[in-house]
């Protein structure tokens, strides 16, 4: 590996830029994966440097765990018969996951506007890897944030009741949820333009956030609305994960889970690639 | 129209105070002795900010977020709240007209950072503008929408079953506090984002305060719903105290001796902030 000294002025350029010697085809999976590898690590960076990101990601859904247990938990544990934890922890991490891929939408708006999609698209790059790497980058965006609100999580009283299988089982089934629902906020980023759609997408988070077998059981909620708070796909997340920490049925809700997920990818992937092509050339 | 029309006035009356032979001298002395009128400049600038807030949508906002807020706490914690004896409609009320009053503040910071931000204030500064006519325009601005998120969450509060019952003159008095909370809240939020570098992070900043005085109160839950080592705080903490006196202006009627905490609290945040919102607009960067 010889990096590229360029000498000028007296200054030479210490960048460790890729040796251009990497002779696949721009179309070839070794390309792919290379290239949203390079394009994941980039995002990660951006994402860990940026104030507002991490606060977003990271220290709101810690926060507002903390407060849904001060506020909320003796009176719903109390109401309910068990801790609220085992509700809450799950909800929060799905949220996290939620808005985090909203903010990093907004971002991708940017880099549309910007003209940084574009430039990437006039390099010799595998077309899908802006779109993949962006997707791995989010799924361990999501790790993180699930791992960070399980820590705060166990100060509070969660336990993992269910031995290691579940509890690794438990903080990969965020991943998938999130998946689906990055996809979603991927496409209506790209097809947006000016409109605040995706501003309008965290209204609906909000909703979800108060309308979930997490916040209060699905017993709680009039019954005219309980079949479309237990369908929704948070409270399908949200029973897995309870049913895998604090026990109870695990197989249907995580079938459901990925479902929910699955479909999410299945509906919206084709036109998320559509759009990011579009902002790509046209941005 | 209106920016316009109260000038033409003004100048033709000037032009005729002052009416010389020529009309040339007559249009340079009209430059030179027009004084600055802030009711007018008020006028305009007030209208220019609700106008952008029109525009940008900022009032279904403000109409939305009670909404988002009253159907969101009401529907589930309805019956978990019952099992302690607790009406919740009547009971939710104040935080979330306290909520929404919070938003308008938030939003407020935000415009006075991009004014900031753009370069407005600064112009304004080297105009014979009147000093504290752009921030009181705003904090009006902000007045207007918060008239507009009350009635909202007023609604929607009727419609879950909160009902004033304590006569007309507590509702009254129960609408007037929460906009002088608002006008408060404001005023400390222009001078946050007056003084503030970028107008996200400065919502960001302030949503901090919000959530955790919004939500440790006993807006949403009794004081006893909450661990023991934490009540005595989310009892005092002011949030709390406006709920309590709202409460009762919605119900009952409140005594001086709820009230009190409050006003204190109201009076003595307007004497910090009032101060630093004219310090923060009158200083030159």
């Amino acid at each position: 590996m010889s990096t590229p000294t360029v000498e000028t002025g007296g200054q030479v350029s210490r960048l460790d830029f890729p040796e251009p010697n990497l002779h696949f085809a721009e179309n070839s999976l070794r390309a792919l994966w290379t290239h949203s590898l390079i394009q994941c690590n980039r995002l990660l960076k951006r994402w860990a440097r940026d104030p507002s990101t991490m606060i977003q990601a990271l220290l709101y859904p810690a926060l507002t765990l903390l407060m849904f247990r001060i506020v909320l938990g003796n009176s719903i544990s109390a109401a309910t018969g068990s801790p609220s934890v085992y509700g809450t922890v799950p909800m929060i991490a799905l949220v996290g996951a939620m808005f985090g891929s909203i903010v990093s939408a907004v971002g991708l708006k940017g880099e549309k506007k910007s003209g940084l999609l574009s430039r990437f698209a006039t390099t010799p790059t595998h077309r899908a890897s802006g779109l993949l790497g962006r997707m791995m980058a989010e799924a361990i965006r999501v790790f993180a944030t699930t791992i960070v609100i399980v820590a705060v999580g166990m100060a509070i009283g969660f336990r993992f009741n269910q031995g290691i299988p579940s509890a690794i089982a438990l903080l990969l089934l965020p991943i998938a949820f999130g998946i689906g629902f990055a996809v979603m906020v991927t496409f209506l980023a790209t097809i947006a333009g000016e409109s605040p759609l995706v501003e309008v997408v965290s209204i609906g988070c909000t909703l979800l956030m108060f309308f979930n077998s997490g916040f209060v059981p699905v017993a709680a909620y009039p019954p005219w609305l309980q079949p479309i708070v237990a369908a929704q796909p948070m409270s399908c997340a949200v029973d897995a994960m309870r049913g895998l920490s604090l026990g109870g049925p695990v197989l249907v809700p995580v079938l459901q889970t990925l479902a929910w997920a699955l479909g999410m990818v299945a509906v919206f992937l084709y036109p998320a690639i559509r759009g990011y092509r579009r902002a790509a050339e046209t941005g | 129209m209106t920016a316009t029309s109260p000038r033409v006035r003004v100048e033709s009356n000037s032009v005729g105070g002052h009416s010389a032979s020529n009309t040339r001298s007559a249009t340079r002395a009209v430059h030179r002795k027009r004084s600055p009128s802030g009711f007018v400049q008020w006028q305009v600038l007030t209208a220019r900010s609700v106008w952008t807030m029109v525009r940008h949508g900022e009032l279904v906002v403000a109409v939305i977020a009670p909404l988002i807020f009253t159907v969101g706490f009401y529907l589930p914690l309805k019956f978990v709240m019952q099992l302690q004896g607790i009406d919740y409609a009547q009971f939710l009320m104040p935080i979330i007209v306290l909520q929404a009053m919070a938003f308008t503040a938030i939003s407020a910071s935000q415009r006075a950072s991009a004014e900031s931000l753009s370069g407005f204030n600064t112009r304004l500064q080297t105009m014979p503008v009147v000093g504290a006519v752009p921030l009181v325009s705003r904090i009006s601005a902000g007045v207007v929408r918060s008239v507009v998120s009350l009635t909202a969450a007023l609604g929607f509060g009727y419609v879950i079953g909160f009902r004033f019952s304590a006569g007309i003159g507590q509702a009254v008095l129960f609408c007037a506090f929460a906009l002088a909370i608002s006008t408060m809240l404001s005023v400390g939020a222009d001078a946050i984002g007056t003084l503030s570098k970028s107008p996200e992070s400065t919502s960001q900043m302030l949503t901090l305060p919000q959530l955790i005085l919004g939500m440790a109160s006993c807006g949403f839950v009794p004081e006893s719903g909450f661990p023991e080592w934490i009540r005595p705080w989310v009892r005092n903490q002011p949030i709390s105290q406006f709920s309590f006196s709202m409460r009762d202006m919605a119900e009952g009627g409140v005594s001086f001796h709820v009230l009190w905490p409050s006003l204190a609290w109201i009076v003595g945040l307007l004497v910090l902030f009032v101060p630093l919102a004219l310090w923060a607009n009158s200083r030159r960067s």
